[in-house]
Parts: C-alpha cells; sequence; structure tokens
C-alpha cells in the first residue's frame, strides 16, 4: 500500500479533516476565532480535557470503565487545594501528595475489581459515591482559594497563544502512547482488553493488567484535577462533575472500542479538539441556552457518524478488524 | 400519603416525644440545598445562630452529593427518618419538588421553599428567598449606570432547571429594553453554575471571540460570576465593567482590584436564619401562616416573601456581612406579626 493510502486508512484522518473543515468554517463566520487569546482557550480546554480523556481510555483499552475518575478527580483537587491552604504544604509536596492520592484511589478501584471479581461499572460506582462523599466531607461543599501563586500561574500563563499547561498535558499525551503502542504492560493491556481469555491462557496476568490500568487512570485523574484547580484558581467539589461524558465521547469519537484491544491516543486528542471545536461553535454562533444541550449531543453523534462511515467505506475501523 | 412515610412520621413522632424534655422544643429543622454550591454556605452559619437564639432542638444543614433530584429527594427522605420535622428545601425543580413536599405534608411536616420558589398550587408554607428577577434588573440597571446608559452587554447566568434562572433572563432583558435601544443585549450564556470548569470555558470562549465588542457583563449565578472575574482579572482588562452576584471572596477581591464594578448580595444568612425561627414558631409554638399577609407574587408563586438584595460596590466591600445581617434583622422586627398568626 503505498504511503497516502495507509495515510487514508489512519484511524484520524476523517477527524483532522473534520477539524480543520469546522476550524476555516469557525473563522469564516467569526474571524476573531483565530486570536491567540481564542486559541489559548482552546488549547487550555484541550490540555484539561484530553488528560481526562486519557484517563478513561487507559481502563476502555482493557475493555473496563472508571465512573469514578470524576470523583477521583475531584478528591484530588480538593486534598490538593486543602493541603496547601490549611496545611501550608509548598507546592512540590501538595502535588506529590495529590499524584500519590489518585494514584492510591486508582489502586483501590483496580484491587477491588481484580479481588472482588466484580465488574469495574459497579467497582467504580461506588467509589464514585465514597471519593465523591469524602470531597464534600472535606470541604462542607465549600470551595478552598488558598491556592499557592505558582499553581495559578501556571493555570494562567502563556507563551503567545500556548498555554503552559502543555508542558503537562503534551509529555502526558506522548507517554500514554508511548506506554500503549510500545512497550510489554502497554502491549498486554490491549491484548487482554481485546480477547480475556486469551490473553490469561498466553501467560498474561489479569490481576497486573487491571490493577496496573487503574491505577494509571488515577494518576491521570490526579494529573487532570490539579490541572484544574490551576486554571480555575480554586479547588471546589464540582471539579469533575462533568467529566464522565466527554471521558467517554473523546475516545469514542477517536475510534476506540468500548469493549476493549484498541485506543487510539492521536485519535482521543483530535476527538477531544473535536469536543472542544463544538463547544465553542456553540457559544460563538450564540446558540439559544435552551438548545444547546440537544444540538452538542447531536453534532457529537454526526462526528463520530461521519467518522465510521468513512471507516466502513474503507473496510477499515477497529470493529471491522475485530469481527 | 405513603405507608413508608406514615411509619417515619410515627416513630419520629414518638421519639421525640420521649426526648422532649431534653430540649427547649422539639423542632428539628433540615435545611437542603439541591446540591453542593458556595451559595448555600451561609445557611450554616444561619441555622446554628437561629438555633442558638431560639432554642431550636435541631436545625442542620444537609447537602446532596450531586445536583440530582432523586439525590435530594432521598436526602429529604433519610432525614425524615432520622426525626427531623420541619424543612427549609431549595427546590430542585419547581414542580416535581412540590412532589416530596407532598408527601412531608401529609406526614404533617411543614416545608418552606427557600432560595427559589415551586410552582402553585404547592404544598410550600410560602417561598422565601432573593427577589431573583428584581436583584438581576437593579444589577443589569446598576452595570447600564456604570457604561453610562449606552452599549453591548452579555448575561451570565445559572442552569435551566434553576427556577431562578428564567426570570433572571427576563429582567436582564427587560432593564435592557428600558434603554431604548442604547444598551444591546449581544448574548446570554446559560446553564453554567453547575461546575466552574464548564463556566471558564464557555465565558473565555466568548471573551476570546468577542471581547472587543463587549462593554459590559452582567451575571447572575455564583459560578459565572466567579469565572467571569478571574478572567477579566487574567486578561487584565479593566475597559468591561461587570456587576457581578453573591460574595465569593475572588468576586470581592476583583471589586477591590478594579476589575469588578460591584455585585449584588443576595442573604441566604437571613434565609436559614429566619427560615428556622419560623419552623420553631410554627412546629414548637402552634403558629400558622398568615393566609392574607402580604405576599408578593412572582412568576412561580402568589406566596414569596424577599429575603432581601443590595447592591455592594467597592465602598464596604470588606464589611459585606454587616450589610446582610441589618437586612436579616430589619425582617425580623417585624417578621412574625406580619407572616405568622400564633395562639
Amino acid at each position: 500500500m503505498t504511503r497516502w493510502g495507509r495515510l487514508l486508512r489512519a484511524d484520524w484522518i476523517g477527524l483532522a479533516v473534520l477539524i480543520v473543515a469546522g476550524a476555516a468554517a469557525l473563522s469564516l463566520a467569526r474571524p476573531e476565532f483565530l486570536t491567540p487569546y481564542n486559541i489559548d482557550v482552546i488549547l487550555v480546554g484541550f490540555c484539561l480535557t484530553v488528560v481526562v480523556a486519557l484517563g478513561q481510555g487507559i481502563i476502555i483499552a482493557i475493555g473496563h470503565m472508571n465512573l469514578a475518575l470524576g470523583a477521583t478527580g475531584c478528591l484530588v483537587a480538593v486534598a490538593f487545594g486543602g493541603s496547601m491552604q490549611f496545611w501550608g504544604l509548598p507546592t512540590w509536596a501538595a502535588v506529590l501528595f495529590g499524584l500519590l492520592l489518585g494514584t492510591a484511589c486508582g489502586f483501590v478501584n483496580g484491587w477491588l475489581t481484580y479481588r472482588s471479581g466484580l465488574t469495574s461499572f459497579i467497582v467504580t460506582l461506588a467509589t464514585l459515591s465514597i471519593f465523591k462523599g469524602a470531597s464534600l466531607g472535606i470541604t462542607e461543599a465549600q470551595s478552598f482559594n488558598g491556592i499557592s501563586d505558582a499553581v495559578k500561574a501556571f493555570g494562567s500563563d502563556r507563551w503567545g497563544p500556548l498555554p503552559e499547561m502543555l508542558l503537562v498535558a503534551v509529555p502526558v499525551v506522548l507517554a500514554t502512547a508511548l506506554f500503549l503502542g510500545r512497550t510489554i504492560p502497554g502491549r498486554q493491556m490491549l491484548a487482554y482488553g481485546g480477547n480475556p481469555n486469551a490473553a490469561e491462557l498466553s501467560g498474561i496476568s489479569r490481576a497486573r493488567v487491571v490493577i496496573l490500568a487503574h491505577t494509571l487512570s488515577g494518576l491521570l485523574a490526579a494529573v487532570a484535577g490539579m490541572m484544574t484547580v490551576a486554571r480555575l484558581q480554586i479547588a471546589t467539589p464540582t471539579i469533575g462533575d462533568e467529566w464522565l461524558i466527554a471521558s467517554f465521547a473523546a475516545p469514542v469519537i477517536g475510534g476506540a472500542v468500548l469493549s476493549g484491544g484498541h485506543f487510539p491516543v492521536a485519535g482521543t486528542c483530535l476527538g477531544v479538539l473535536v469536543i472542544a471545536l463544538i463547544n465553542q461553535a456553540l457559544v460563538l454562533l450564540a446558540v439559544d441556552p435552551f438548545y444547546v444541550q440537544v444540538l452538542l449531543g447531536l453534532l457529537i453523534l454526526a462526528a463520530v457518524g461521519a467518522n465510521r462511515l468513512r471507516e466502513a467505506r474503507l473496510g477499515t475501523g477497529p470493529t471491522l478488524r475485530l469481527s | 400519603m405513603p405507608r413508608y412515610l406514615e411509619r417515619i412520621a410515627g416513630a419520629a413522632g414518638a421519639l421525640l416525644l420521649a426526648t422532649a424534655p431534653a430540649m427547649d422544643t422539639d423542632v428539628k429543622v433540615g435545611l437542603v440545598p439541591g446540591g453542593p454550591h458556595p451559595y448555600f454556605a451561609n445557611w450554616e452559619q444561619g441555622a446554628k445562630d437561629a438555633k442558638k437564639d431560639f432554642g431550636i432542638a435541631a436545625a442542620d444543614y444537609k447537602v446532596p452529593a450531586k445536583w440530582e433530584l432523586g439525590l435530594q429527594n432521598q436526602l429529604i427522605e433519610n432525614l425524615t427518618a432520622q426525626g427531623y420535622n420541619a424543612f427549609l428545601i431549595f427546590p430542585g425543580d419547581p414542580v416535581a419538588t412540590n412532589s416530596p413536599m407532598a408527601d412531608l405534608q401529609a406526614a404533617g411536616i411543614p416545608s418552606i421553599a427557600t432560595a427559589g420558589c415551586t410552582k402553585d398550587p404547592t404544598p410550600a408554607l410560602f417561598c422565601f428567598g432573593t427577589d431573583t428577577g428584581h436583584s438581576a434588573y437593579l444589577g443589569a440597571k446598576e452595570l447600564i449606570k456604570a457604561l453610562g446608559g449606552k452599549g453591548t452587554i452579555v448575561h451570565f447566568t445559572g442552569n435551566l432547571v434553576d427556577p431562578n434562572t428564567q426570570l433572571r433572563m427576563d429582567a436582564v432583558a427587560q432593564a435592557v429594553k428600558e434603554s431604548n435601544g442604547a444598551v444591546k443585549l449581544l448574548q446570554t450564556i446559560a446553564d453554567i453554575d453547575r461546575t466552574p470548569q464548564e463556566a471558564d470555558e464557555k465565558i473565555n470562549a466568548l471573551l476570546a471571540a468577542r471581547g472587543k465588542e463587549i462593554d459590559g457583563i452582567i451575571t447572575t449565578a455564583w459560578l459565572p460570576a466567579v469565572s467571569s472575574a478571574t478572567a477579566l482579572r487574567r486578561i487584565g482588562d479593566k475597559r468591561i465593567q461587570m456587576v457581578g452576584i453573591d460574595h465569593d471572596p475572588v468576586v470581592l477581591a476583583a471589586i477591590k482590584d478594579g476589575f469588578v464594578h460591584g455585585t449584588m448580595l443576595q442573604n441566604p444568612y437571613g434565609q436559614a436564619y429566619i427560615g428556622s425561627y419560623v419552623m420553631e414558631e410554627i412546629v414548637g409554638h402552634g403558629c400558622k401562616v398568615n393566609d392574607k399577609a402580604p405576599f408578593k407574587s412572582v412568576a412561580l408563586t402568589n406566596r414569596f416573601i424577599d429575603s432581601g438584595t443590595a447592591f455592594q460596590g467597592i465602598d464596604g466591600v470588606d464589611h459585606f456581612e454587616n450589610s446582610m445581617k441589618a437586612v436579616t434583622a430589619e425582617l425580623m422586627k417585624t417578621f412574625k406579626a406580619t407572616y405568622l398568626i400564633c395562639p
């Protein structure tokens, strides 16, 4: 197959075309779309959502789901903010604390899923309630404002149109892509997600795959939670409440298979951009507030449908490959 | 009345009677917001102060884990089982919240729609909250005054399921209409009061793309006010005038630093304080609501009592609590005589 042929069959090419066309249309409709400030706004949204989507994607790769992703991010966010406000922890220590807490939450999800034999849906539904309840208990439904200046600056500063948050988001994306594509544990996760029985028969440890995936998901939720605090400059117990839909929508738009075995990192990044563009278009085009949700759902469906249609025509796509 | 509520009410009543001698009265007030939100923080202090000042057995602030009607209803049922016999409820939905209130009423437990109204006909004794439409109207007028009577404004407001949101949108539109074309309402963004991240994204997107066209911002919900104040500080823009709402430290600091013109204070403290007092009088001392009292009419109900609002500019911003305590004290002076009939 030629290079062009391979390019046309890539998971992400349809989305890339969609994004370029969407961005061009928005630029024509509103020339301010391409101002540095607006590009910064889009990229900040991208940075936050892509980490959330990858946190879910790691779990989707093994055919599980993490309903507690937002609750984990929320718990880490309020613990991160609270540790600075009440304990006076320096920024580096608060970040370390947040990372450890998120990792621990993820480990608990994985260990419970493995040991109990229950589905991750049930386990994370329960831990969602626990983590969310803990966040409410810690904050008593209030916001923490004692965020360090360094964290606030990280959430606000930019170089031209590029937000500093890219310093975290880009390495996270690259590390996830390398992990899933080039490392043995990453490949084992995809193999397990594609066919758990075959993977176990070939010597892949179910315990290791499940616990590792959930632990990494918790770690990524922690990163996203702290990035959100940096952006908002407050830690509130509602952080993460809106993550669930985007965490599934972006990977699915990007071509991930919810039953596991296939998780395209590049496609997920483009899926995040598609959602960001749709959200921005709804604001810029002054859509009636009462119909924003309807249009958002329709446009996401259209984006997924367009990509799947292209895959079907080319005879590619994860679903077809699995069958 | 559902049987489980009858049993719960019976058990609760027996328990309360058994413990009555140890308390001033047997009134246990549950204050239940629609979900976690900083607006309701002052409910807790208002309830604590009322408990202390009026000898109420309990006045407790209980928050549902999320903004879900089912969770709020479940929490009310749980509190009923624990013996709470009076409720101040922020309606999760103006119509649907009538259902749990009707169950409470059937069990002999009174409720007040607090900080937001239920739609008539409603089992709520009355609605006690900010006249949100009036507050939004006054805020928009303050903004238009700060703009010199002309300009282009945007309105950032709350959740569409919140009964107050439509009232706020109508009120801002009315203030703009009264400018006879001198002020233009460029856009209204709603449904951004659940999570700060959502508000941040949408407000920044609009400011980035159309900031040059915008002269003023009116926000009529807490999180949009915080996000707008943060955004204006981030871009360092003091050209755009903003009138916010409520008293989040971020908004107050932005007023002090000149990024925000002022804010429309509400009185959640007074809602909880006076609401708990009313429940003590009704459940503990046999008072009844005076049906002939001078209730206001608002879009959802004809039994509305305004808990007060005030514009807070840079002057006295450090002592904003005093303004609301003064409003509360003023309301308390005549509340019993005006709205209650006591034996």
